[in-house]
């Protein structure tokens, strides 16, 4: 089985174009949470992969991102308290639409 | 391994010609390191990405940006500069070289290249696959006119740099390996797979190799787990109209009536759409470059066609395929395997599932028959022989199939089954073994057009036009275990009811909720991971499928004596 592990990124960007870039490019790797926060579950492969599509886009001298490393993605539940609306991590499964 | 203390002539390599296609140096890095590696990825086209191979590109972001000129080697005077992405080709050797660095310094040229990982602790500095490759990047300089006394290796890991003395031993090696290494392409040799080497364990190839799956049959040692990358993609079924499929950025969009759904397209290995359901032309150029493949069904389940993009081009595969189709004694004899795996499988579904509380009736009868037929498929003299003993196991499978539904099944009577009718499907069964059967298919022709097989050659389905003939070969084996399991899944637990299906005269199919399902049950199935009969280890059956395919191609081209087919116990 893929090993794939749940990744929190949150990013701090200080230009609306670039803004709007990396929020299109965090799309393509995971599910949007919050304002400037996504969860991935990402493989060791495509987390390389996110990491490169984002320094391309930021400028690391005004930008900040943090990926939060949660884990094996389906070993464990992430311990977390969610007020106010309920969270999900994102599971894996074909999607039937 | 090589015996060092013969003297080996260094015999060239024959000039390149304008037919001739040049190798490219770090191709040549991989055949020293493993002769099966680079013949897979430069003569047979198969690449597959890893953690490892990103993070190369990853260290190569700099040195892939063109930046100064490299002076013709009259002009080179004592500036000193650096060059990079410089691409360079000899005709002499027939290879052609992008080289990360160049430093010129007093008329002399420097090649550098850069590397991933950090500086390895071996007596000669670096590895002898990494010497070559700059011992050759520092030759095609030399056949371009430039002077060189020296390249270097840049360890991007360990922020190293060592140096590498292009001594007459190196060059030997180097002209050597280029050398064998057309030789095999130019012959059509796959060279065999490496025997129990550490190297196999973190080869973004080992999945497409099948090193020790290989050597098992040739060798009889067992195989290592391997565990080659494997893809978490999974399919993207649309069945749902009206429906539109578009794609933003590295997204796809799916939009209904009603909501919008959105999902990363990393995380879709297929499309499968049902019915009118339409695709943007970013979304399908998109689709076709990162060669997920689309498929078409009508409404009713009947399959359409496929939208993939340039496909494998791996044509070594498919001509071997040919030879064995037109070969009708190897036909009949991996046709009577095939029946005789089948009748197995099915003869296992029926022992594995038979309901405790429909009684045994019947039980040994049905058993004891089925065995008889798949011993006797191994003996059958001719296809038309087969077909009649197919149809005579189906006949005892399907009369029985109802024993495996549980009877407190909500519409038990109506879903309880006696014989297998199709175009149309009569029943709320067949209806579903209708669609189970054809997704099943679909499955399979995309992971065989995968491997490079033509899907639509078969051996024991023989080709008729627009029928996927090996996709039907291979799924004899999975029609039970894959799709029959799935059935009996949505209506023992319930998952199907009977409003969920809808007739039209005496025609019976499922509506969109029922498709939905069992579809979703099908995929289930296949995320289960079973023991490999014949390696013993265990993979998805989404995984075991593509091994599958990957045997049969091996075998096709003569690297395994025998194919064997999926035959749970």
């Amino acid at each position: 089985m893929a090993k794939e592990r749940l990744y929190v990124v949150a990013y701090d960007i200080a230009d609306q174009r670039r803004w709007s870039r990396i929020f299109k490019l965090m799309k393509g790797y995971g599910y949007w949470l919050q304002l400037s926060i996504f969860q991935c579950r990402l493989t060791a492969r495509r987390r390389i992969e996110m990491t490169i599509r984002l320094e391309e886009c930021m400028k690391p001298s005004e930008d900040h991102v943090l990926i939060l490393d949660m884990g094996p993605a389906d070993k464990i539940a992430p311990r977390v308290e969610s007020l106010g609306k309920s969270y999900e991590a994102p599971t894996r499964k074909a999607r039937i639409i | 391994m090589r015996d060092r203390n013969q003297l080996v002539l260094p015999i060239p390599p024959p000039p390149a010609d304008s037919e001739t296609p040049l190798v490219p140096a770090r191709m040549v890095n991989a055949w020293v390191y493993c002769p099966r590696l680079a013949y897979l990825e430069w003569v047979e086209g198969e690449w597959a990405d890893t953690a490892d191979t990103v993070q190369g590109t990853r260290v190569h972001v700099r040195t892939d940006t063109p930046a100064g000129r490299l002076p013709s080697p009259e002009e080179l005077d004592d500036v000193m500069s650096q060059v990079r992405a410089v691409t360079m080709s000899s005709d002499r050797l027939g290879v052609i070289a992008k080289m990360d660095v160049l430093h010129v310094r007093e008329g002399v040229v420097m090649p550098v290249d850069t590397k991933k990982g950090k500086r390895p602790h071996v007596a000669a500095g670096a590895y002898e696959p990494e010497r070559v490759q700059i011992c050759l990047h520092g030759m095609i300089l030399e056949d371009n006119g430039y002077e060189v006394e020296q390249g270097a290796i840049w360890y991007a890991g360990s922020r190293e740099r060592v140096r590498v003395k292009l001594d007459e031993d190196l060059r030997t090696r180097t002209i050597e390996a280029v050398r064998e290494l057309r030789a095999a392409a130019e012959t059509g040799r796959r060279p065999p797979p490496l025997e129990d080497s550490p190297k196999c364990s973190k080869c973004s190839l080992a999945g497409i190799c099948l090193p020790d799956e290989t050597n098992l049959f040739n060798r009889g040692y067992p195989p290592r787990p391997l565990n080659p990358a494997e893809d978490p993609a999974l399919p993207l079924y649309i069945q749902t109209v009206p429906a539109k499929l578009r794609k933003r950025g590295e997204h796809l969009v799916v939009e209904l009536k009603e909501e919008t759904v959105e999902v990363p397209m990393v995380e879709v290995s297929q499309v499968v759409l049902f019915g009118p359901v339409s695709v943007t032309t970013p979304a399908l150029h998109a689709l076709m470059r990162e060669e997920i493949p689309v498929s078409w069904f009508s409404t009713g389940g009947w399959f359409l066609g496929h939208t993939i993009g340039t496909g494998n081009g791996n044509v070594a595969v498919r001509e071997a395929q040919y030879k064995v189709a037109f070969d009708a004694r190897a036909s009949l004899s991996f046709s009577r395997e095939l029946v005789n795996a089948k009748v197995r499988n099915s003869r296992t579904m029926l022992r594995r599932n038979w309901r405790q509380e429909r009684g045994t009736d019947g039980k040994e009868d049905a058993l004891t028959g089925l065995e008889r037929i798949a011993r006797r498929a191994l003996q059958a003299n001719d296809f038309q022989h087969l077909l009649g003993l197919e149809g005579e196991a189906a006949a005892i499978y399907f009369s029985h199939f109802k024993q495996l539904l549980a009877s407190e099944a909500e519409g038990f009577e109506e879903f309880s089954f006696t014989n297998r009718n199709r175009r149309p499907p009569t029943d709320p069964v067949n209806a579903m073994f209708s669609l189970a059967y054809a997704v099943l298919a679909r499955t399979l022709t995309t992971t065989i057009s995968a491997t490079g097989l033509d899907p639509y050659m078969g051996l024991y389905h023989r080709p008729r036009h627009g029928r996927p003939a090996l996709s039907l070969d291979l799924m004899e084996p999975f029609r039970s275990i894959v799709a029959d399991s799935a059935v009996i899944q949505v209506v023992n637990n319930g998952e199907v009811k009977l409003r969920d299906f809808a007739s039209n005269g005496p025609a019976c199919s499922l509506t969109s909720k029922g498709r939905k399902a069992l579809i979703a049950a099908f995929e289930r199935r296949l995320e289960q991971e079973a023991t490999h009969p014949f390696f013993g280890y265990r993979v998805s059956m989404r995984r075991m499928l593509e091994v599958q395919a990957r045997l049969l191609a091996r075998h096709f081209q003569g690297e395994i004596p025998k194919y064997p087919h999926y035959i749970p116990r």
